[in-house]
């Protein structure tokens, strides 16, 4: 959006919001409760950790890269954190440790993709890996970790309703709203989007190309963090094993589908946030059709590919991005 | 009257509504050397990659050797003996020159020493001096250009189109280019090739084809035309010379010392160079393609990447500077304006005020954006380089070849430089535009800074340049002032 799309000019987010608008009344004439109050704030809390690794991988998507190591450094960090608290050590201290593994993580990432140049979806993927194993060996014993009886308090402040909206909500839109801010109104956030249309011309240009690729990994890594944290909250419990599920993929959904191009530069903040919305109404509606957790995951992986092929049809791969490659 | 070779009637391509090319007739007779001449975005492109079935036409005709067509690929144009060479080689950089040579029809079990044979065999018949068995990645360019048409010959075609075919030539690669297209003629192949440089169409085609804005202005003999035709046909206005001639005797002095580059050396490019660049001065380098100019530029803006340098020293104001960035030059108000602004030069997807909006942010700009300002900016540089576009939202890619290196020129120019460097300002920029950059690099020097100019074009160095330095094998041989310098006594210092 801030990207510079042409005014006036039909975009994928549009398309995306009024899929989201049909899809919300196909359901609420199908289903009974669809439209209660309770549905709606449940389908909008289920989806608002999705939708907060959604802005640290458009973040990084935007910038010309990808996170694929997100969700392993969220669960590793959030786990060893939760094996902490039980192990009897204070907040102060767990989380601090948690914020640095996670920060490491992004580093070793930047680094990978900044100066030893390997390409993003590669250098993360391994990372992803590294760090779940690592994680395992060392810092993480069982798969499920709960959050410990003395710190229950914390999964209750999700049940509170500040300005009437569920805390994971408040927190996928506060963090949606910052980081629509830094993109647009920030230096480095313009930089981003220098870097992630023309890497080129935009180390050329003077624009320090490089450290702002490990500050990309840095903030997703830290906001994987915080949708950690949110997830906890809400289930009281990190389930290591989420790493080898589709979450990943779900996140790259949200975001591709709201129309940020995998080939860098282009689209917004409020794509995550579109591409969130229509991808919370149907798995809630999904759900409540009692579709099975198999058939929910063959429609999203349609879903998924339409959404690439829309991006190539509205962002054609030119002879430019051919040359440097995508991602 | 012989049937034509390729006989096209009516043809228009529209990209997105917008015509490239608009309902143009066009014919080439078989074994012709037929000259494409135009403007940057004359659509010299378009139609030749119409009869080369890269692209399909929106509408109209075309018939080769008398049959209608409708190529939907450049195999099918192949086929009808149809091949095109482009600017960028389509070669295959990790494969010999045989296995190049084969590509695409190769039996389903390849001896690679029968492919070598064969490929001997065939580069001794054309008279081509290429190694079959170098790999061409390892190849200069007139080499390259050598396989490819070998290539096309060896598919049978009977037209050749070239696009640009010498403007990575030097002269001597240029003359051997020109006595191959020959050869190719008397073999019976006819040759289209689009081409900036007037003369070399005067003086090898036999019929000429000026394009302006997508419409065909004049095809005529060869014979009838003159320099000034041709120009007046391209822009529709009588420049005739104007454009590249000397600035009358006016010579700016000196200013201060802003770079001096000391024994400067690294690998096989840039051999032990020096010189220096006064302020309030445009200091012009002429040289060919491999005399290493444009690395000697890189290394001292620091674009360069992984630039080990050998040796040598580079200072800037009397103080010592090893750029290992571009930020870093920058930030110092060094900035080098790139020779390939599609790759390096602007963001595509953004608009005119957030490319020189950029320029700023990377040069210490504000932390926080401010889009009053950047619109602000925009307008200033617009008005000042006369950069049209339909609205001010356009994105970049959108703009003609002479607005886009408008903006990258003002995209570093907002940085506030002390030194300015210029890679090529006017390639692939059209006539008019090129007026306006050069008036542009004249007034910067007369506002004190310090600017190089780096052209293989030769009328561009002598027109612009208080100073003419002249590169050659990687190191800076032979100045010139203005007024002792001849076309050919630069030339001379740059060949030999």
């Amino acid at each position: 959006m801030s990207g510079g799309n042409r005014r006036g000019r039909i975009g994928q987010e549009q398309i995306i919001l009024a899929i989201a608008i049909v899809v919300f009344g196909v359901f609420s004439v199908l289903i009974r409760d669809f439209l209660s109050a309770g549905n709606i704030v449940s389908m909008v809390q289920s989806v608002s950790v999705l939708g907060i690794l959604g802005l640290g991988m458009a973040i990084t998507i935007l910038g010309r890269g990808i996170d694929l190591s997100m969700v392993a450094s969220m669960s590793v960090a959030i786990a060893w954190m939760l094996v902490q608290l039980n192990a009897g050590a204070p907040l102060a201290q767990a989380l601090p440790m948690a914020i640095a593994f996670s920060v490491m993580v992004g580093i070793l990432n930047g680094i990978l993709v900044a100066y030893v140049e390997i390409p993003a979806i590669f250098a993360t993927l391994a990372m992803g890996v590294t760090v779940y194993g690592f994680g395992k060996y060392f810092l993480v014993e069982s798969d499920v970790n709960h959050l410990p009886e003395a710190w229950r308090w914390l999964a209750d402040l999700v049940a509170a309703r500040p300005l009437g909206l569920p805390v994971p909500v408040i927190a996928f839109l506060g963090c949606a709203a910052l980081a629509h801010l830094a993109l647009r109104y920030l230096r480095d956030g313009r930089f981003i989007y220098a870097m992630g249309d023309n890497p080129e011309a935009a180390r050329t240009t003077g624009v320090p190309v490089r450290s702002m690729m490990v500050l990309q990994y840095v903030i997703s890594a830290l906001i994987a963090l915080l949708a950690g944290l949110i997830m906890t909250m809400l289930v009281a419990s990190m389930n290591t094993r989420i790493v080898s599920g589709t979450l990943v993929y779900d996140v790259i959904l949200v975001v591709v589908l709201g129309g940020i191009s995998l080939s860098g530069g282009r689209g917004g903040i409020l794509s995550v946030v579109v591409g969130t919305l229509l991808i919370g109404i149907m798995l809630n509606g999904m759900t409540m059709l009692n579709l099975t957790f198999t058939a929910q995951n063959v429609i999203k992986a349609l879903i998924l590919l339409f959404a690439l092929v829309l991006d190539t049809l509205i962002n054609p791969r030119d002879e430019q991005t051919a040359q440097q490659g995508d991602i | 009257m012989t049937t034509p070779l390729v006989e096209m009637t009516g043809i228009t391509k529209e990209y997105r509504g917008v015509p490239a090319v608009k309902s143009v007739t066009f014919t080439v007779m078989p074994a012709e050397i037929h000259a494409l001449l135009g403007e940057n975005g004359a659509g010299k492109s378009t139609l030749t990659k119409i009869i080369a079935g890269v692209t399909g036409a929106s509408s109209g005709s075309l018939k080769v050797a008398g049959q209608e067509v409708a190529f939907r690929s450049p195999s099918e144009a192949l086929a009808h003996g149809v091949a095109m060479v482009f600017q960028e080689t389509s070669l295959v950089p990790s494969m010999t020159v045989a296995q190049n040579l084969y590509l695409g029809n190769e039996k389903y079990y390849n001896r690679l020493r029968g492919l070598t044979i064969a490929a001997q065999q065939f580069l001794q018949r054309l008279n081509f001096n290429v190694d079959p068995l170098a790999m061409v990645a390892n190849l200069g360019a007139a080499q390259k250009q050598m396989v490819e048409i070998a290539r096309a010959v060896l598919q049978k075609a009977r037209l050749i189109i070239f696009d640009e075919p010498t403007a990575t030539l030097t002269p001597e690669e240029k003359r051997h280019f020109f006595a191959l297209v020959i050869r190719l003629q008397q073999d019976g192949v006819a040759v289209v090739f689009i081409s900036h440089a007037i003369e070399e169409a005067l003086m090898i085609a036999d019929r000429i084809t000026i394009l302006r804005d997508g419409e065909l202005v004049v095809t005529d003999q060869a014979s009838a035309f003159d320099r000034d035709k041709i120009i007046q046909a391209m822009v529709g206005r009588t420049l005739s010379g104007a454009l590249y001639q000397r600035h009358a005797g006016k010579v700016r002095a000196p200013g201060a010392k802003v770079l001096s580059v000391q024994n400067l050396s690294m690998g096989s490019m840039v051999r032990n160079t020096s010189f220096t660049v006064y302020a309030g001065q445009v200091t012009g380098v002429f040289g060919l393609i491999g005399s290493g100019r444009t690395e000697t530029a890189k290394i001292v803006a620091g674009v360069l990447k992984r630039n080990f340098f050998n040796g040598g020293e580079v200072r800037l104001m009397d103080r010592p500077v090893t750029y290992r960035l571009p930020r870093h030059a920058v930030l110092d108000g060094v900035v080098y304006v790139t020779e390939d602004r599609k790759l390096e030069g602007f963001f595509d997807q953004m608009s005119i005020a957030q490319n020189l909006h950029l320029g700023r942010l990377a040069a210490k700009g504000p932390a926080i954006v401010s889009y009053a300002e950047m619109a602000a900016l925009a307008e200033v540089w617009r008005k000042k380089l006369n950069i049209k576009t339909i609205n001010a939202d356009a994105q970049v890619i959108e703009l003609s070849g002479g607005n886009q290196q408008k903006v990258v020129i003002a995209k570093s120019l907002v940085q506030k430089p002390r030194l300015v460097i210029f890679d090529e300002p006017t390639r692939g920029v059209d006539v008019g535009a090129i007026a306006e950059i050069h008036q542009l690099t004249q007034s910067l020097a007369d506002d004190g800074l310090a600017v190089i100019v780096i052209s293989s074009y030769l009328p561009e160095i002598m027109n612009l340049s208080d100073r003419i330095l002249v590169a050659r094998q990687g190191r800076i041989v032979e100045e010139f002032t203005p007024s002792e310098a001849t076309e050919q006594k630069v030339m001379y210092a740059a060949v030999h």
